[in-house]
């Protein structure tokens, strides 16, 4: 029981980086981004290969999956300047559908449909993580830098001209904003950061497959930042924590039928995002109608 | 609350700790890792029947102080979901033993079966990976190397037919059929005009057809599993497509044989005599047919024997003392290397996996018939 | 031959994308709701003609009746029970998405536990395929979805530009405000839309249905192409919708021929990716870019 608590409790950890970068963009920029799986998956199979053909040291590894998922990003930053709204978001399912057919058949580098087996257990100072609590710790190493980083950035002027352009970028550029510059730097700050999750992903499992980093992880994500709150520093957290133990919460209700459980659970935060949206707009966390974060 | 309601709950509730407690001190759960829901759901039915027929025997048999039970874990035939039902079953159950199925599910769960020494079997994929994932993954089916080596000389050499053209399912089975393929076809007399891949996901072939079409082969090999092998089929023929299909063991399903595009189609499997008097592959089918009203296949087939070897293999450490854990399971199958199974005695090798006698069947729309016994590979 | 047939099939995929597209256009340009939920729309009626066809053996008119009923409900029912309370008190596009997005959810995963995640079918000898030249397979079923394609536009155009209910819908797209003051009222007039919309993606349903199968996660898909046709056709344009989605029927298939199948996916995206980039405004689009 303590390995299955343990297992959950890390996996918390990595999603919540993940949902906390992506309120980020969506939250404080107003970039509704679909894509974020494929910046998990990208950072995710660049520490797999480093640790398998060069050296598993997270220090190695964790950088090398920020690099290279931080320049793709830049991919995803090209649209959101020119485009909002509609537009962006079908620019971002684009990429990501584009991301899951590349991880599928760049079988040389990801291994393909079978996936990459054979992580190696990641490196701290001559150390192998490979113990669950300690990986736990290292999980939880990650996510408080990423938060402290977020919550610095946000309360910070940076933060500010974000939400600026969030409502109004028109004006937010009236009144001197490098508009293009913040939001470049926002989506790949976020995609970075994603790209740790990515890594701790790829060293816990031991095994990586492109399921995990298709279109339903990516709105998995976003209703995790949805539910929870966006725009709020607490939302994703709760969030998260609320979408990870919900299939563990159904799995005890035996009354429900085991073929099923992945379809009420589908069902169960589907509905959440209809009923919050139309009477709580701001998630669980957030105010009560917009604009108030 | 009425009186007679609250006696009843303390009744109901009585009878389940009394049910409790009477579930013995030595019972035994192993893991089984099925694609239960999804597309693949039909072949987690078609496995459960053959497994949970040989528990059923075990326990009848009593060959293990306990009862054997199995705790069946939805893989949905994908590896990441596979890999979440293997942590349940290895960290929450605590089984010594799981029951695997296709070749991508078995590789994402190696890792945890060789780190937990957590013997995992094999009896339905046949990616030839599958030989080298660590000594706790058997296999108790031949793997897709013999199956296409099989077939191959007789669709040359009887058959006539020498132009092949693979459409195979891009993963890791459909890449090892490919590259058998490759390898065996030039040495046989064939030739491999075109290897057209085809996405997991993938249900409309029309444009694929067309492609086969132009390429004029004498045979059409189909390496794809599950609804998407019937939609291959039956687009095909839909679509001009009149040559002969070629197919591995995943051809047996009922849903293919039933298929009317898919009459006349070959395909290998292991060779099972249903008619054999030997004492287990007769009550095997006897069982099966009275309970299910038809002759079982190589799949169930295979699930019972990787059951049987679980429940042979635990009775013989009990009766030595010793515990059943991965590793002395693993001790005692080396040990013991040939077991009396449903089609007779079966060795299986040092690295895991089984050489068996292949059989060429041939749909005929009313349960197949056998029409060449290829040797074995 | 092999690019004439290609070509054929690409004709065949295009008319039902461009049915489907054009729907979701409709709402989109008239109402500016980001209808996430068309693509349950198409799922749903897809799975009762499958239903009552196949399930309850009843005749095909039958069926299609059922899926029309399915499809217009459906959408109204979203309209009404969804977007309109939340336009009222913000509807904002963020929040408007993500509920459209969460009916979509919970559509597909009702009609995947109702009818099970496997492939179906609906059986029809219409999807045998003839050999119309040497090496050149059509099926009727083809001949059909592209007949079909081609009077419901003819319809639809009709309807827009001949009836009242029509050019009120246009003037909707250009300016609601304007449509109130003259005494319309915009709620009647989306109702009509949606229910418009819907009902193109029958055909395309039942068609399909016939000659691919179904699964439930066919919603998001069908998503993806019409939003790519949407908009690389150009936002508020029907007719670039409707050759949008010809388009990137034809792109699908053509591309075949050159590269593998997993790719026909990433063509209509990578198409759809270099447009917002370097055209968002589409083939003929109108709207500006906020």
């Amino acid at each position: 029981m303590l390995a299955y608590l343990l297992n959950l409790a890390t996996l918390i950890c990595i999603n919540a980086v993940l949902a906390i970068t992506l309120n980020f963009i969506m939250g404080y920029a107003g970039i509704f981004s679909l894509a974020h799986a494929a910046f998990f998956g990208v950072g995710a199979y660049t520490a797999a290969y480093v640790a398998m053909h060069a050296s598993a040291s997270l220090f190695l590894a964790i950088p090398a999956a920020m690099l290279v998922t931080g320049l793709l990003s830049l991919v995803l930053a090209l649209p959101a300047l020119r485009v909002r709204g509609e537009y962006f978001v079908a620019a971002s399912l684009g990429l990501q559908v584009l991301a899951v057919t590349v991880f599928s058949e760049w079988k040389s580098v990801t291994g393909g449909l079978g996936g990459t087996i054979g992580i190696p257990p990641a490196d701290l100072f001559g150390h192998a993580v490979s113990d669950p609590v300690e990986f736990l710790l290292l999980a939880l190493a990650c996510l408080v830098p990423v938060i402290l980083v977020t919550t610095v950035l946000l309360r910070s002027s940076f933060g500010r001209s974000l939400k600026a352009i969030r409502d109004s970028e028109s004006a937010a550029h009236a009144s001197g904003k490098n508009v293009a510059a913040i939001k470049t730097l926002s989506v790949v700050f976020s995609s970075s950061l994603a790209g740790i999750a990515g890594a701790l992903y790829a060293f816990y499992m031991g095994f990586i497959n492109v399921e995990s980093f298709m279109l339903d992880t990516s709105v998995l994500l976003m209703a995790m930042v949805i539910i929870g709150g966006t725009g709020t520093l607490l939302g994703p957290l709760v969030g998260t924590v609320l979408l990870m133990a919900l299939p563990g919460l159904f799995s005890y209700m035996s009354f429900l039928p085991q073929t099923e459980i992945g379809s009420i659970q589908q069902i169960a935060y589907g509905l959440a995002m209809v009923l919050l949206m139309i009477y709580r707009p701001g998630g669980i966390v957030g105010a009560r109608s917009k604009g108030a974060a | 609350m009425s009186r007679i309601t609250t006696m009843l709950k303390a009744a109901l509730l009585a009878c389940g700790l009394l049910g409790a407690s009477a579930a013995g001190a030595a019972d035994v759960t192993i893991g089984a890792l099925f694609p239960m829901s999804g597309p693949n759901a039909s072949y987690g039915d078609i496995f459960g029947s053959g497994a949970n027929l040989a528990a059923e025997h075990a326990n009848a048999d009593k060959l293990l102080s306990g009862k054997l039970s199995i705790q069946y874990e939805d893989s949905q035939a994908l590896p990441q979901a596979g890999l979440i039902g293997m942590n349940k079953l290895v960290n929450v159950q605590k089984v010594p033993y799981v029951l695997s199925a296709f070749t991508g599910v078995s590789k994402a769960i190696s890792t945890i079966s060789s780190r937990t020494r957590t013997v995992a079997v094999n009896g339905g994929g046949v990616g030839p990976d599958l030989a080298e994932l660590g000594p706790y993954f058997w296999n108790v089916i031949p793997l897709a190397n013999v199956e296409v080596r099989s077939i191959i000389p007789y669709l040359v050499k009887e058959r006539g037919l020498k132009r092949f053209v693979l459409v195979y399912v891009d993963d890791p089975l459909g890449q090892a059929i490919r590259k058998e393929m490759e390898t065996t076809l030039p040495g046989a007399g064939g030739e491999l005009v075109q290897a057209l891949s085809v996405p997991v996901t993938a249900q409309q072939f029309s444009g694929v057809a067309a492609r086969v079409r132009s390429a004029n082969p004498d045979v059409v090999y189909i390496a794809s599993y599950g609804s998407q092998q019937s939609q291959i089929v039956k687009q095909f023929r839909d679509n001009g497509i009149k040559q002969q299909f070629a197919s591995y063991t995943a051809f047996s399903i009922p849903e293919i044989n039933a298929l009317p595009e898919a009459k006349g189609s070959l395909y290998t499997s292991q060779r099972m005599d249903w008619n054999s008097q030997d004492p287990v592959t007769k009550r095997f089918v006897d069982d099966y047919r009275a309970r299910h009203g038809k002759l079982p296949t190589a799949y169930i087939a295979n699930y019972y024997n990787a059951v049987r070897l679980f429940a042979l293999l635990a009775h013989d450490l009990e009766s030595k003392g010793l515990p059943v854990t991965g590793e002395n399971l693993l001790k005692q199958r080396v040990e013991t290397k040939t077991f009396d199974m449903v089609g007779g005695k079966i060795t299986i090798d040092e690295n895991g996996t089984v050489s068996m006698p292949m059989q060429i069947n041939e749909i005929d729309g009313q349960g197949g018939k056998v029409v060449s016994a290829a040797e074995a590979g | 031959m092999l690019l004439l047939q290609l070509l054929i099939n690409g004709v065949q995929a295009g008319a039902l994308y461009a049915l489907i597209a054009v729907g979701f256009s409709l709402i989109f340009g008239s109402t500016r709701i980001f209808h996430f939920a068309h693509g349950a729309t198409f799922t749903i009626a897809a799975y009762v003609f499958y239903y009552v066809y196949s399930l309850l053996q009843l005749h095909w008119l039958a069926a299609v009746l059922a899926a029309t009923v399915a499809a217009v409900a459906f959408g109204l029912a979203v309209n009404r029970l969804v977007y309109t309370p939340i336009q009222k008190h913000e509807g904002s596009f963020f929040t408007v998405f993500v509920a459209s997005f969460g009916v979509g959810i919970i559509a597909q995963n009702v009609c995947g536990m109702l009818f099970g995640r496997a492939f179906v079918s609906v059986d029809t000898p219409l999807s045998r395929s003839v050999e119309l030249l040497p090496d050149l397979y059509v099926s009727p079923l083809s001949g059909i979805a592209i007949v079909i394609a081609l009077a419901f536009f003819a319809g639809l155009q009709a309807f827009l530009m001949r009836t009242h209910t029509g050019m009120a819908l246009r003037a909707l797209s250009d300016n609601p405000g304007l449509v109130r003051a003259y005494g319309l009222s915009p709620q009647r007039l989306s109702m009509a839309v949606f229910a418009l919309g819907s009902l193109l993606v029958v055909p395309a349903a039942v068609l399909l249905a016939a000659s691919s199968g179904l699964q439930p996660a066919l919603g998001h898909h069908i998503m993806l192409i019409s939003l790519a046709a949407t908009i690389v056709g150009g936002v508020g344009s029907l007719r670039g919708a409707a050759c949008a989605g010809l388009l990137l029927g034809l792109a699908e298939n053509l591309a075949l021929n050159w590269f593998e199948p997993q790719w026909s996916e990433a063509v209509t995206f990578i198409v759809l990716f270099l447009f917002i980039l370097f055209r968002p405004a589409g083939f003929f689009g109108r709207t500006t870019v906020s």
